[in-house]
C-alpha cells in the first residue's frame, strides 16, 4: 500500500495514510481530487469495485466524512478514500457516471444524513423513510429518544422506578 | 455447441459427496447468527438494578421494576429491567452500557403470540426458552462505553512527603476532574450507601456542568462537613457503584474534593443560605466533633440558638485531634467550622462539661442537650509491662501532634495495632524520625492477617511506600525490659485466629512462633473508648445503658426526654456516620423543640 500511496502522491495532493491492515488502507483527500483519483484507481490501478460510499457525521468539528471504498479484485486489496465536507448544507459530486451503483448511497446518504449530490438519478426519492418529517435521522444531533416518545405510543399501564428512590423507601424511608 | 457445454453440467457432480453448506431444513431450524442480536437474556443474579439500561434505551422500551425474589441492598436497588419489544428496535446499546454484564442478547428471534401485553417481560425473571442459550450477542471482550480505569490522582512522591506533614493527596485538576465525572453512569446506587445519603450523581452532574457552586449547594445541604470528608471519608459509597464491576469505582470522595476546591471559600456562605428566623429555642452541644457540629449546623439552620462547649483548645473532634495533618489539613477543618460558625453557633473551647459547667446547669438554662464526645480515650492491652513510661496510646500522641506539642521521637518504634488509627500514629511517627534521625525505624504489629486487614489499603501500601514495616497476624505477649527498666522491645506471638466458634473476640496463638520487635517506644492503638466522666454520677445512674455505650432510641435521644447523644460515643468511629448522626439527633431535637412550643 505504501508502494500505491507513493506512486499516486506523484499524481495528485493527497492527505495522510492510514494503514488499517496489509491490504487495507485510508487516505484523506480533497473534495475536488476525488474524482481524477477514482478515475485512476478504477482505470490505472485495478480498483474496479465500489464496495461501499458512507458517511460519518464530525458534528463537534462541523463537519461530515464521506468514505468511499475500493476493491481491488485481482490484487485482493482495498483502499478507502476519505473526503471531508463542511457540515452546513453539504453537497458532494455525484460519481454514479463512474459507478452506477453509487447512485443508491448517495440517494441513502442524503436520505440519512441530508448530503446532496446534485445531478444523482433519484437522489430525491425516499429511500427508506417514507414520509419522514424531521432532520435527517443518522445526524447527530437528532434525538431518536425524543423522536420515539412523540412517534410511537405506549403500552397503557407502563411503570418504570427511580433506582435510587426505590432504594430509599426499601432502606431508609424516614431519613432526608 | 460446444463441447465445454456439454460437459460442464457434469463438473457439479462433484459435489455430491461434499457436506453441504446450506441449511437442510430451512422453513422449521434458522438458527441466528452467532452473534445475531436476537431476544434479552439477563443474568438477574449478577444484575444490580441500576438502571443504565433503561436511561440509554433510544426507544424508551425498557422500565425498571421490583422483583419478588430481589432483595434491595447496598449495591443493588432489587429492581429488574422490563422490555417492551413493541418498542425495541434490537440496537444492543442496552447490552453495550450494562454496568455488569449481565444483560445479553441471545439468537434467538421467532416468537409468536396474539396478545401485545405478552411481549413485555423481565429477561432471566420471567422464563423464557432463549435463557440459556449460549449464543447471541455479547458486549465484545474490551468495548466499554465508559472507561474502566479511573482517573490518576497526583501524590507526593513518598521520598517528599516522609519529611513533612504537608498534604499528600494533590486533588484533581478541572480537566482531570470532568474525566473522572464523565465515568459516572448517575444510577444513583451510591446514595443509599452514604450514610448521610448525599445527592452524589447530583453533585457529580454539577462537575460535568461545571457547575461548582450548584454542587457545593448539594454537598452542604447534606454534609457539612464536605471539605472534610472530601479527603477522609471511608467512601463507602464507592463500594456499591455500579462501574467496580468492571471497572474501579468512580472517585465519588475526590470529586466531592473536586467541588470544594474549586469554588473560592468566601462564596460558601451565601451559597448554604441564611439561617431561618430565631426560634427562642436553645440547645447545648458537648464536643465540637463532627457530629455535634452537624447538629449545630442543622438547628442553627432552623432558627435555633445553638451553644457548643468543646475541652480541647480547638473544634474539629476526632478530625483535627486524630487524623494526621498530611491526610487532613487543618486549615481545612477550620473552614467547615467557621461555615457552622458563621450561622451563628457559639462554639466554646476550653470548655469541659462537668468541670467548667455541669450537666445540672445546661439541663436547666436549654431546652434540649446533646452529648457528641467522640471516643477520645485510647484501649491499653493491658499485657505485662503496658503501665511502662515508653508505652504511650495512639490517641494521646496524635492529639500531642496536633496541639503542637514537642514530642521527641524515639529511634526505633512499635505500634500495636492494624486499623486505620495504626496507619495514622505510625506515619506521623515515621515524619517525626525522619525529621529528627533521617531515618524511618518503626514496626506495626497487627492482630489481623493481610486477607482481613483492618486499615484502608492505601494505608498500607502508602505505610510500605514511606518505609514503615507492617508485620500481620501477630499477637502482643508482653513489652521487653533491660536490667535497668528500660524499654527495648515487644514480644509477639503468631495469632492462629482471632475469633472462637462462638464469633467472640478470643485470640489464640501458635507459641512456638515468638518474635521480639526492638524498639523504645510501644504505641497501643488498638480502639478508643468514651470519657463518661463528665456525667454526673446521679445521671450516669439514671441513663440507660447498652454495653457500656449510652442507649439511645434510632434518633439518637436517650433515655432522658432532655439529653440526646450522637457519633463516634454510640456509634463507633467514622466521619460520615456521625455526620449523619448528627442529622438524626437535629431532625429529632428540632420535633421535639416544636412539641415543646405547642
Amino acid at each position: 500500500m505504501q508502494t500505491l500511496y507513493t506512486k499516486l502522491k506523484q499524481l495528485f495532493k493527497l492527505g495522510e495514510l492510514t494503514e488499517q491492515r496489509q491490504d487495507l488502507a485510508f487516505i484523506t483527500v480533497a473534495q475536488e481530487q476525488l474524482r481524477p483519483l477514482l478515475l485512476h484507481l478504477r482505470d490505472r490501478e485495478g480498483f474496479t469495485h465500489l464496495v461501499l460510499l458512507t458517511a460519518v457525521d464530525w458534528m463537534e468539528e462541523g463537519q461530515f466524512q464521506l468514505t468511499y471504498l475500493l476493491n481491488d479484485r485481482a490484487g485482493a486489496r482495498d483502499i478507502g478514500l476519505r473526503v471531508m465536507l463542511p457540515r452546513d448544507s453539504a453537497t458532494m459530486d455525484s460519481i454514479h457516471d463512474i459507478w452506477p451503483t453509487a447512485a443508491t448511497y448517495q440517494r441513502e446518504l442524503r436520505e440519512m444524513f441530508g448530503i446532496g449530490f446534485p445531478d444523482s438519478p433519484g437522489v430525491n426519492d425516499e429511500f427508506i423513510l417514507e414520509g419522514w418529517n424531521d432532520i435527517p435521522p443518522y445526524r447527530r444531533d437528532f434525538d431518536t429518544l425524543k423522536y420515539s416518545e412523540e412517534n410511537y405510543s405506549h403500552r397503557p399501564d407502563r411503570e418504570t422506578t427511580d433506582p435510587a428512590q426505590h432504594m430509599k423507601q426499601q432502606l431508609y424511608p424516614d431519613e432526608g | 455447441m460446444s463441447i465445454r457445454d456439454v460437459l460442464s453440467p457434469f463438473t457439479a457432480w462433484k459435489y455430491l459427496f461434499r457436506d453441504p453448506v446450506t441449511i437442510t431444513d430451512p422453513l422449521n431450524e434458522r438458527p441466528g447468527a452467532a452473534r445475531y442480536r436476537g431476544f434479552h437474556q439477563n443474568d438477574v443474579q449478577a444484575c444490580i438494578g441500576c438502571g443504565t439500561c433503561e436511561t440509554i434505551c433510544q426507544n424508551a422500551a425498557i422500565d425498571m421494576v421490583p422483583v419478588e425474589e430481589i432483595l434491595t441492598e447496598s449495591g443493588d436497588s432489587g429492581l429488574r429491567p422490563r422490555i417492551d419489544y413493541g418498542r425495541c428496535c434490537w440496537c444492543a446499546l442496552c447490552v453495550d452500557i450494562c454496568m455488569t454484564g449481565s444483560l445479553t442478547m441471545s439468537n434467538e428471534y421467532k416468537w409468536v403470540e396474539s396478545d401485545p401485553d405478552a411481549f413485555r417481560f423481565i429477561p432471566g425473571v420471567d422464563k423464557k426458552h432463549w435463557d440459556d442459550a449460549e449464543l447471541g450477542y455479547r458486549r465484545p471482550e474490551g468495548h466499554r462505553l465508559t472507561p474502566a480505569r479511573r482517573v490518576e490522582m497526583h501524590e507526593l512522591e513518598p521520598e517528599t512527603r516522609i519529611g513533612s506533614f504537608a498534604e499528600i493527596v494533590d486533588g484533581y485538576s478541572v480537566a482531570d476532574g470532568l474525566l473522572e465525572a464523565e465515568r459516572c453512569v448517575a444510577c444513583g446506587l451510591c446514595v443509599a450507601t452514604c450514610p448521610t445519603h448525599m445527592s452524589i450523581p447530583d453533585y457529580i452532574a454539577a462537575v460535568r456542568d461545571g457547575d461548582y457552586e450548584r454542587g457545593l449547594a448539594l454537598l452542604y445541604e447534606t454534609n457539612p462537613f464536605s471539605e472534610v470528608c472530601g479527603r477522609v471519608c471511608t467512601h463507602k459509597c464507592e463500594t456499591a457503584c455500579a462501574v467496580q464491576h468492571e471497572g474501579e469505582p468512580v472517585a465519588i470522595r475526590w470529586l466531592k474534593r473536586h467541588i470544594t476546591d474549586q469554588v473560592p471559600y468566601e462564596r460558601y456562605r451565601e451559597i448554604v443560605g441564611d439561617p431561618a428566623p430565631a426560634t427562642g429555642k436553645r440547645v447545648a452541644i458537648i464536643g465540637a466533633g463532627p457530629a455535634g457540629l452537624t447538629t449545630a449546623y442543622d438547628l442553627a439552620r432552623k432558627g435555633h440558638e445553638v451553644v457548643v462547649h468543646e475541652e480541647r483548645e480547638n473544634p474539629g473532634g476526632m478530625p483535627r485531634y486524630g487524623i494526621p495533618e498530611y491526610r487532613l489539613p487543618y486549615d481545612m477543618i477550620d473552614r467547615d467550622v467557621d461555615l457552622i460558625r458563621s450561622l451563628g453557633v457559639k462554639i466554646h473551647c476550653n470548655s469541659r462539661v462537668g468541670t467548667d459547667v455541669t450537666m445540672d446547669q445546661l439541663q436547666q438554662e436549654y431546652d434540649a442537650v446533646l452529648l457528641s464526645i467522640g471516643l477520645h480515650l485510647g484501649r491499653s492491652t493491658r499485657i505485662p509491662g503496658s503501665e511502662h513510661q515508653q508505652v504511650t496510646k495512639a490517641v494521646d500522641l496524635l492529639r500531642a501532634i496536633t496541639d503542637g506539642e514537642e514530642i521527641e521521637a524515639p529511634r526505633q518504634v512499635v505500634v500495636i495495632g492494624g486499623g486505620n488509627v495504626a496507619m495514622d500514629i505510625a506515619r506521623s511517627m515515621a515524619r517525626l524520625q525522619k525529621q529528627q534521625h533521617g531515618e524511618v525505624n518503626l514496626t506495626v504489629t497487627a492482630l489481623e492477617d493481610f486477607a482481613h486487614f483492618l486499615a484502608d489499603p492505601e494505608e498500607v501500601k502508602e505505610c510500605g511506600e514511606e518505609g514503615i514495616e507492617i508485620l500481620d497476624a501477630r499477637g502482643p505477649q508482653g513489652i521487653m525490659l533491660d536490667e535497668n527498666e528500660n524499654l527495648i522491645g515487644l514480644k509477639t506471638w503468631h495469632v492462629v485466629s482471632i475469633f472462637d466458634e462462638q464469633g467472640r473476640f478470643a485470640p489464640s496463638y501458635d507459641e512456638s512462633d515468638e518474635q521480639i520487635h526492638q524498639g523504645d517506644m510501644v504505641i497501643e492503638a488498638i480502639g478508643q473508648m468514651t470519657d463518661v466522666s463528665l456525667l454526673s454520677e446521679e445521671l450516669t445512674e439514671k441513663l440507660e445503658w447498652n454495653r457500656g455505650r449510652l442507649a439511645v432510641d434510632v434518633d439518637g435521644r436517650t433515655s432522658e426526654s432532655w439529653l440526646w447523644a450522637a457519633g463516634d460515643c454510640v456509634k463507633g468511629p467514622d466521619v460520615v456516620h456521625a455526620v449523619a448522626d448528627g442529622h438524626r439527633a437535629a431532625n429529632s431535637i428540632d420535633s421535639y423543640l416544636k412539641e415543646k412550643t405547642v
